[in-house]
Formats: C-alpha cells, structure tokens, sequence
C-alpha cells in the first residue's frame, strides 16, 4: 500500500472543510473509491443545497491531477509514495 | 517628415516633474503627443516611443514606469496582444491593457451584450445591451488611450480560423467561457509559438495559467480535447462581479511580464485563487 495525500481545492475544499487528507491505497481505483466512500455522500449534499444537482461519483464531475497531470491523460493506475492526488470543480466560465 | 525634427519637438514640448520625494522626471502631455503626431504626421504611439528612448515618459505612464522602467514601456508599446473573448475576463483584460499602453489589442468575439452579462462584464452598459462586445470594447480602448491600435474581429474563433486571427500577436489572452474553444486557442498557440495566458472563473474562484509552446498546457488540467467535462460548475453556482477582475488582473500581469521580461510568469503552474476562504493555491502541472 502506498501512503498518497489527497487535496481538495477551491469551491470543493469549501464545501468538504478539509483541505487534505492521508490515504492508503495500492492504485488509483481504490484510491477513488474511498474518496468517494468518505467525501462523494457530504459534496453532493452541499452542492444540491446550493441548488446544484450533479450525477455520479466524485470523479464524474471533478478534475483530477495525479501529481499534476489530469487523470485522463493516465493509462498506469498504481500508485507510488508520496503521490498527490488534487481534485477540484471544473471552472470553465470567462 | 524626418525623425530628428520630431525628436526636437518632443524635447522642447517636455517638461520637468518633481516627485515628492524630490526626484525630477522629464514628462509629456497627451496634448503634446497629439499635437506633434498631428502635425508630422505621425501616429501617437510613435511619437510616445520616440519621447521614452529620449528618457522622456507620457505622463499616461509615469505610474506604469517605476515596475517596468521606459525600456519596458516601450516594448509593450510596441508589442500586440489578442485576447479572445471580450466578456467578464476579457473585459477586463481589455481595459487594462489599453491603460497598461499596449500598442496593439486584437479583440476576437462574435457575441452582443445581454441583461445578464451587466453584473460582471466591464464593457456592459444599459445603454448597450444588444450592442457586440468587440465593437463596445474597441471604442472604450480609444477612449482610454487613442494612441492604441485596435483590430476587432467579429469572429467565434474556430479550429480552422485560429491561426489566421492570432498570427499577429505577440501574446494571446484566454477570455473565453468554454473548453473547446480554449483547446483550439491552445493549439495555435503552440502552431504559431505564441504564450498563452489561461484563466477560467467560477463562483468565489478562479485560476491561471501561462502556457509557452513547450509548456504543460490544458491537458494536465482539463484531460485530452476529447474528454474535456461537458460544462462547469459556473453554469450551475454563477459568476458574482469581481470574480472575472480578480483572475484579469493577474493575467494582464502575466502578459505584461512576458512582454517586458521582468518577472517570473506562472508557467508549469496552475494558480488557484479562492477569494471566499482567502487562499491562494499554486499546483505544479507536470507533462505526462
């Protein structure tokens, strides 16, 4: 198992009051789904009392970086020490 | 008209300002200016670079100055910047580059004014809602500061006519409200070996990038162009007013720093700037 951070940003670190948390994972998919498990539930929850309905699990309607790259580009899924992810709201507004 | 007769008239028309900390500058006056580009014939942006390699500064940028030095004012002058988009974020940038005196703004965008536009974008009046953004913002520069040029295309940029609208710029600005379109910014950018300065808004935050052609770009961010998230969070939480000024601001400082070549522009990194907790977050973007 690899010991990675995991960091929230902006309007999602807002809504969640944590701005990063330890986590034990051996690949990204068991990573997110604990991210989902302990933080999808509570995000949700804020967002749907801001009047924002959004479907699916947290990296359905996140962007997230594996050390600062967008999990999209990622074909490998294990994980190393130290590895960051960071995760926050799609802003595409001008 | 020769150039060492208008050098006269610059010297003779200038004037000694003391400072209150008792240092003296050599200034010009905007009639100045007008006048001696008027009667040479000379537009007023060369006549403002002829008086700052004489050591002479328009009072216009006395203030600009003391950050960028007459060496500095006088590539910015000389310098042409496009900003695609002419909204919230491109507004703003906008109206600051015309103050900042960048000799060349090229305005891309194909949208009017609506009601809903007026609580952010700097352009938007009552009185010119239905008006095109391009066309309003194009008048408010020669407003601020006759002596910029200003192109004006009345353009959605495109995939195919990225490269023909940007060619000319020495630095493009992102004042755009959608991925796609950013994508194919990004790519002409990279074609024609242009920095790019990124920003999106959303709600309370903002961020910003600055991307020269061997940077990490928009896909460290936002994934490949085609997986790119259908919208953001903004359509559903909104844009409050100072949101677009908050993040403009930072890349009109971007862009002035790349022109000039003072400072560090905020390459490889993604700044985040949360104004509702009051934080600033800077992510190392790294290429995969």
């Amino acid at each position: 198992m690899a010991s990675i951070a995991v960091k929230f940003y902006s309007l999602w670190r807002q809504y969640l009051g944590v701005d990063s948390v330890p986590l034990q994972a051996d690949n990204l998919d068991e990573a997110l789904a604990e991210v989902e498990e302990r933080f999808g539930p509570r995000l949700r929850e804020q967002l749907r009392a801001d009047g924002a309905q959004v479907d699916g699990k947290i990296q359905d309607y996140s962007l997230i970086l594996l050390n600062g790259t967008s999990l999209r580009n990622l074909k490998q899924t294990s994980l190393k020490e130290g590895d960051t992810l960071q995760i926050f709201p799609p802003a595409t507004g001008g | 008209m020769g150039g060492k007769e208008i050098i006269q008239d610059i010297a003779e028309s200038a004037e000694i300002y003391v400072a209150p900390d008792g240092k003296k500058y050599s200034v010009i006056s905007l009639k100045a200016v007008t006048s001696i580009a008027q009667t040479k014939g000379w537009v007023a942006r060369e006549v403002e670079i002829a008086a700052l390699k004489q050591g002479i500064t328009p009072w216009r940028y006395l203030r600009n100055t003391g950050t960028i030095g007459l060496d500095g004012q006088i590539k910015l002058l000389q310098s042409a910047v496009a900003v695609v988009g002419a909204g919230g974020l491109g507004g703003t940038i906008i109206e600051l580059l015309a103050r900042q005196g960048i000799g060349h703004i090229i305005i891309i965008d194909n949208d009017r004014f609506a009601e809903q536009n007026l609580n952010r974008q700097l352009m938007s009046t009552e009185k010119n809602l239905g008006d095109y953004k391009a066309t309003v913002a194009a008048k408010r520069v020669k407003d601020i500061n006759s002596a910029v040029t200003v192109t004006t295309f009345l353009k959605k940029l495109t995939k195919e006519n990225a490269h023909r609208l940007l060619k000319d710029a020495k630095v493009v600005a992102d004042g755009l409200d959608n991925l796609p379109s950013r994508f194919a910014v990004e790519e002409a950018c990279r074609d024609l070996r242009i920095p790019f300065v990124h920003g999106t808004i959303a709600g309370f935050s903002g961020q910003l990038t600055t991307i020269f052609p061997q940077d990490a770009g928009l896909s460290c961010i936002y994934g490949s162009s085609d997986s790119l998230p259908e919208q953001g969070i903004e359509v559903k939480i909104g844009n409050p007013s100072a949101t677009p000024a908050m993040i403009a601001a930072w890349q009109v400082q971007e862009i002035v720093k790349i022109i000039t070549g003072i400072g560090k522009p905020l390459r490889n990194h993604l700044l985040m700037l949360d104004a509702m907790e009051g934080i600033a977050d800077n992510i190392e973007l790294s290429r995969y």
